[in-house]
């Protein structure tokens, strides 16, 4: 035990000594939950779109109009009042605008006449989400016109929904914390424990390590327990500073037990990690085979967690993935209990499988942890 | 431990897939003794080192370290070893106190004589005043006592050092050398050294073998290796000599003079030992009115000794396969 504790001096002392390290493992996945934040936020906006009216009549004034309110409110589309098609379709195919649309001649006369008519809506279909959510944006401009000719008692008999919402109110950068805190145990484990073997052993400086009378498990069991605690602060320091980028103030929400719930996921998310990473790259030997496999397995194993989109609507063989995948198990257990402020019996079940991954993956690194050059 | 060698090898093979290593290498090492093992790159000293180390283990045969087996009792022989690697293997991101004190804790030292170790061998290699200074901020050479401070923090039985002056300047070799010369005067430690620099083999080593394509194919002290091979000490005369003399058959009566050949007025000689015998020669040529005008004499070396047994010097190949290492020869391969 008293030499795995100087594997463990040795490495704290070295990482102490790399305080960029230390800021870059900080900084980047606070810079992920800034660009994932602002870029998905949940809803988009200034979707530009040219808008042509040939019909001029009171009709089509009443769409343009809506269009602007949405313009000014929701902010989904800016619009561009263009008279001719050609320019308005050129615009769109060199991605200008992301629709055109075109009021008809006639369109306010048809419509009065016959209680219907038609609008063109040329659409930028390369860009699905754009595409989705213009359409909508055009189908409730159009809706207050259509309106006008139902009879009021037709909507009596209507079903409305009235929404309750079960948990505090969370922004959508709110919602990416939990996948933030777990990017951070990522780049923490990988910067940490095994890489310090490759490292090692590039530098050639392993040799001297296995000449001494240290075990697989002092080797193993050090550099993880290291490794471990290094991620641990820096996970923490991460939650922090997310919590308060995006408005959450964990100080006023979270209960002791959460505090110490969230730092025993967050260990054991660290010892799953660690234990997997070193059997994955356990015999590797040049920092470049870390780059691109780290780069690789943080792909596949964040996306497929739930920390961007819900588990339950992958198709079946992700959802299959996710079921084995510990950082799901991590942003489930961080979930419910930093926004849904539940005790440690709801989060049983992702503390077991944790535990059971971690012991199981340490163990396989340790044995299969090559003790000779 | 009686008669128990420090290093015993029998019938040792080591194999990388098709490449043999070592082919049956068999080599004693007694206790206290400063032994040489003399080879160009590639010929599997280092590969022999690593085994003895428990780095490596041996395909067939059998090797132990003050009676200890490399394989079956690893942990006995890594605290009976100390090894300073061909690399500079210190942390850089440490202080030389802290690099001795973390691996005294590898080897399980209590803190009372981990600190007196470290005090005393940070006075043997003079960095006293740098202890505090981290290691990245070092010269060469600095590393290179460090490392063998760092050897010799658990007070082994068998320091290894594997090319110790190798990359290192003229003034920082001459330093280190001065450390292993205390080593050798002070303990009663076994050294075994890999050296390309043949003088250094012959300032420090009492025997030195020499590996050549996985075999050892001479074992004896530096003076046993020179009496060994034909060649001798080398004269050079540049003489004037009188028209009616000889001067080959004059210097040839001396029993000394193994061969004698004059060309362009440049008698050369081949001797047992220039020092002694040149006295006698320049008598010889006097007594035939042979006039001396230029001396050069040239002891038979280490280098000579090599060559004879291995056909090539050992720098030049060291220079090629430095060359072949930097095109990325795995490092299992035994460079």
């Amino acid at each position: 035990m008293r030499r795995m504790f100087a594997i463990i001096e040795r490495d704290l002392r070295k990482f102490l000594r790399n305080p960029l390290v230390m800021a870059v493992s900080i900084v980047m996945p606070i810079i992920y939950l800034l660009i994932l934040g602002n870029s998905f936020l949940g809803e988009l906006k200034h979707l530009p779109i040219a808008v042509i009216d040939r019909d001029g009549g009171v009709y089509a004034e009443r769409v343009l109009k809506n269009l602007e309110a949405i313009e000014r409110g929701p902010s989904t589309i800016a619009i561009y009042r263009i008279s001719s098609e050609g320019e308005a379709m050129r615009g769109l195919k060199e991605g200008v605008f992301k629709a055109v649309v075109i009021l008809p001649q006639g369109f306010s006369k048809h419509l009065v006449k016959r209680g219907s008519t038609e609008v063109g809506l040329f659409i930028d279909n390369s860009d699905v989400v754009s595409a989705n959510t213009l359409r909508t944006a055009l189908l409730s401009a159009l809706g207050s016109v259509e309106r006008d000719f139902i009879a009021v008692r037709e909507r009596t008999h209507g079903v409305r929904v009235r929404t309750v919402e079960v948990h505090p109110k969370i922004d959508y950068d709110q919602t990416l914390i939990p996948g933030v805190v777990i990017m951070a145990i990522f780049l923490g484990a990988l910067t940490t424990g095994v890489f310090n073997i490759v490292m090692d052993r590039f530098l050639g400086t392993d040799e001297s390590i296995l000449l001494t009378p240290l075990t697989k498990t002092d080797i193993v069991g050090g550099l993880v327990v290291s490794g471990l605690i290094i991620t641990t602060v820096l996970a923490l320091v991460v939650l922090g500073l997310s919590s308060l980028i995006s408005g959450i103030y964990l100080w006023k929400t979270l209960t002791l037990g959460g505090f110490i719930g969230v730092v025993f996921i967050v260990m054991l998310s660290t010892l799953s990690l660690q234990g997997l990473l070193f059997i994955i790259l356990g015999r590797a030997d040049h920092p470049r085979v870390v780059g691109v496999l780290g780069g690789f397995l943080n792909v596949i194993l964040f996306f497929p967690s739930g920390a961007v989109y819900p588990v339950e609507s992958f198709p079946y063989l992700l959802r299959l993935f996710a079921w084995v995948n510990p950082e799901t198990y991590s942003v489930h257990a961080l979930k419910t209990v930093l926004f849904k402020g539940a005790g440690l019996n709801a989060i049983k079940g992702d503390i077991l499988f944790l535990a059971v991954f971690a012991l199981v993956s340490i163990a396989i690194a340790t044995l299969t942890f090559k003790r000779e050059l | 431990m009686g008669d128990v060698a420090a290093i015993e090898t029998e019938s040792l093979v080591k194999r990388f897939g098709d490449i043999e290593a070592l082919r049956g290498v068999d080599l004693r090492v007694e206790q206290g003794e400063f032994f040489g093992l003399l080879g160009p790159n590639g010929a599997g000293k280092t590969t022999l080192i690593r085994i003895l180390a428990t780095l490596l283990r041996p395909t067939t045969g059998k090797a132990l370290v003050c009676g200890h087996d490399v394989v079956r009792e690893c942990t006995e022989v890594r605290h009976l070893i100390g090894v300073v690697p061909q690399a500079m293997t210190c942390d850089l991101d440490l202080t030389a106190r802290e690099n001795l004190d973390i691996y005294g804790r590898f080897y399980g030292l209590p803190k009372k004589e981990r600190t007196e170790q470290i005090d005393y061998l940070l006075g043997m290699i003079g960095l006293e005043e740098r202890a505090e200074s981290l290691v990245a901020t070092y010269s060469g050479g600095m590393r290179r006592r460090l490392e063998v401070a760092r050897a010799l923090i658990h007070r082994p039985a068998l320091l290894i050092l594997d090319e110790p002056t190798l990359g290192l300047d003229p003034q920082s070799r001459y330093v280190v050398w001065k450390l292993l010369e205390k080593l050798k005067e002070r303990y009663s430690l076994t050294i075994l050294l890999t050296t390309h620099y043949m003088e250094e083999a012959e300032a420090l080593c009492s025997r030195v073998a020499i590996i050549d394509h996985g075999n050892i194919i001479a074992v004896d002290t530096v003076e046993g290796l020179k009496k060994s091979v034909p060649e001798r000490d080398r004269v050079e005369l540049t003489i004037d000599s009188p028209p009616d003399v000889d001067p080959v058959q004059a210097v040839k009566t001396l029993k000394e003079v193994k061969t004698a050949e004059l060309k362009e007025g440049v008698l050369t000689l081949t001797v047992e030992n220039s020092q002694r015998e040149l006295p006698l020669i320049f008598e010889a040529l006097r007594k035939e009115d042979v006039k001396i005008k230029e001396v050069k004499s040239t002891h038979l070396t280490l280098e000579d000794v090599f060559i004879h047994y291995t056909g090539r010097p050992v720098r030049d190949e060291a220079r090629k396969v430095s060359f072949f290492i930097g095109a990325g020869v795995p490092r299992k391969w035994g460079r």
